[in-house]
């Protein structure tokens, strides 16, 4: 219980979403502001009753899921492999790297709709759009990683005569995987936005088409439940991403001895 | 497994020994005018087997010398040897330790002496085998797959010493190894490192900016000045082997310090 007593955020910030949420029930009964602006949380809840028990439902999860993973995995494994060439062909980075900063501070949601007339209402334009989105902070971070090499510990594989490869394998690789992991987690939410935007723009399946169309029909309480399912994919995948991070760069909290 | 150094089948019998002649290196300055002069006409010899601490002021060289002769480093003029054959970049038979343990936090303590290994392409299991008595030979036995950061600065310096020592190499470069440890564990190394030393004969080249570790470990002590970087004196100990720290109480220990500290214009 003494645990309780040194973090009572531990307590206090669950309890204040249930206060929140009696207040937000009691607003919207009171008929202080329109059910179909904000609708009350129990109707949110019927909302979510009614996605998880419609047969079209899983379809959208399971498609948008689909398209920001595709997006994240194609996006991801370039941006490694293009960081990996910039970082050892240094020609090849000092042309494109400018491009890639120039690129990294556009806001790249502005392209959904080129993506749509280039690739077509389906899947494709989505994925391009979460590839798009996510490409950039893998790209800078694996950048940024490898080139961080201790002068300590190249010096120490000079001294051992080590190959390029082996420098690279056993040395700059590693020493990157937490500043990779950093940017695979910002990139993982990324394209789960880039695919919902897309979706947004036109599509005809999807959680971003579930909430334009609820939003057009005025259903604000199942906008909202979709929302909710949003979140939590996003939570879902985030968490999935830690998990790696903690499995793969088990060392992160401990720095280089030296 | 820390027996002499056996000299490989036809090696030439100066295996371990080194030879600077008249070594002068620049750096240049970022602004591309006159660089920086770090050492000046520097010559050296050490022969097989002898242990040579370079001491002085920060700025002398004295790293950049130790860097030179690994092969790290390329002299501006002049020419170095090693066993013979002149130094054209990093080479395999000398082992190099830093200031900084730099151990590889994702890698277990054997794993980490066992870097060497896998970089010459060595066979492991056998060399595996020999890691552990190293570790052992050096106090960590019980910690092989420790982590680094689990380790404290002076076992971590062993686990160093211990990834230099499991190659063989006939010649140990040290530069300033035991400078980040407090006075009571650098004490200890240092009596570690003859220990290591006289079962091993290894030439060993041993940095540091303290006069009493220099005189305390090793045969000949090479005083080095600054501005430029030099050599001043090359001052051979004439204390017995093998030493313990008792030997810091004698009067022929307290003269060679203070014959190394009027080199330096220290002693006044």
């Amino acid at each position: 219980m003494s645990k309780l007593r040194d973090h009572p955020g531990l307590v206090l910030s669950p309890l204040s979403f249930v206060v929140v949420l009696v207040l937000w029930e009691g607003v919207s009964r009171a008929g202080w502001v329109a059910p179909i602006v904000l609708p009350p949380p129990s109707r949110v809840w019927d909302g979510l009753v009614i996605l998880f028990t419609a047969s079209w439902f899983p379809q959208h999860v399971w498609l948008t899921t689909a398209e920001t993973l595709i997006g994240f995995v194609i996006g991801g494994v370039t941006a490694i492999l293009l960081a990996i060439v910039m970082v050892n062909v240094r020609l090849f980075k000092e042309v494109v790297y400018p491009y890639v900063v120039a690129f990294q501070v556009m806001p790249k949601v502005v392209l959904a709709p080129i993506f749509i007339t280039w690739f077509g209402f389906g899947m494709e334009s989505k994925i391009v759009m979460a590839i798009a989105i996510s490409f950039f902070p893998v790209v800078i971070n694996t950048v940024v990683g490898l080139e961080s090499v201790e002068e300590n510990a190249s010096l120490l594989m000079r001294s051992l005569v080590a190959s390029r490869r082996q420098i690279f394998c056993k040395l700059a690789w590693p020493t990157a995987l937490p500043s990779i992991f950093a940017g695979l987690k910002t990139s993982l939410t990324l394209a789960l936005i880039g695919a919902l935007v897309a979706e947004f723009v036109t599509a005809k399946e999807g959680l971003g088409t579930l909430i334009t169309t609820f939003s057009f029909e005025l259903k604000v309480y199942l906008v909202f439940a979709v929302i909710i399912v949003v979140s939590v994919l996003g939570l879902v995948l985030y968490g999935l991403m830690e998990y790696l991070d903690r499995k793969v760069v088990f060392w992160r909290r401990s720095h280089f001895t030296g | 497994m820390l027996r002499a150094h056996e000299p490989i089948a036809g090696a030439p019998a100066t295996t371990g020994a080194i030879e600077v002649r008249r070594v002068t290196k620049l750096f240049a300055s970022r602004n591309g005018s006159a660089g920086v002069e770090a050492l000046r006409d520097v010559d050296v010899d050490i022969r097989p087997g002898q242990f040579v601490a370079f001491v002085g002021p920060s700025g002398c060289g004295k790293s950049t010398l130790l860097k030179l002769i690994g092969g790290l480093l390329d002299p501006t003029a002049g020419r170095i040897t090693v066993g013979g054959s002149e130094v054209a970049g990093p080479r395999r038979d000398i082992g190099v330790m830093f200031q900084a343990p730099v151990l590889f936090p994702w890698r277990t303590v054997l794993e980490n002496v066992l870097l060497p290994i896998e970089v010459f392409g060595l066979e492991r299991r056998a060399a595996t085998e020999k890691a552990r008595q190293i570790l052992n030979l050096v106090g960590l036995a019980g910690r092989e797959r420790a982590y680094p950061r689990e380790l404290s600065g002076g076992m971590q310096q062993r686990a160093a010493l211990s990834r230099v020592l499991v190659i063989d190499p006939p010649i140990i470069l040290m530069d300033e190894p035991f400078g980040a440890l407090d006075e009571f564990t650098r004490e200890r190394m240092n009596l570690e490192i003859l220990r290591i030393w006289q079962e091993g004969r290894q030439t060993i080249v041993f940095v540091t900016h303290s006069i009493a570790e220099a005189v305390f470990l090793a045969d000949r002590v090479v005083v080095m000045g600054t501005a430029p970087g030099r050599v001043l004196a090359v001052i051979d100990v004439p204390l017995p082997r093998p030493r313990s720290i008792d030997l810091m109480k004698s009067p022929e220990f307290a003269a060679t310090v203070f014959e190394v500290r009027e080199y330096l214009g220290v002693a006044r």
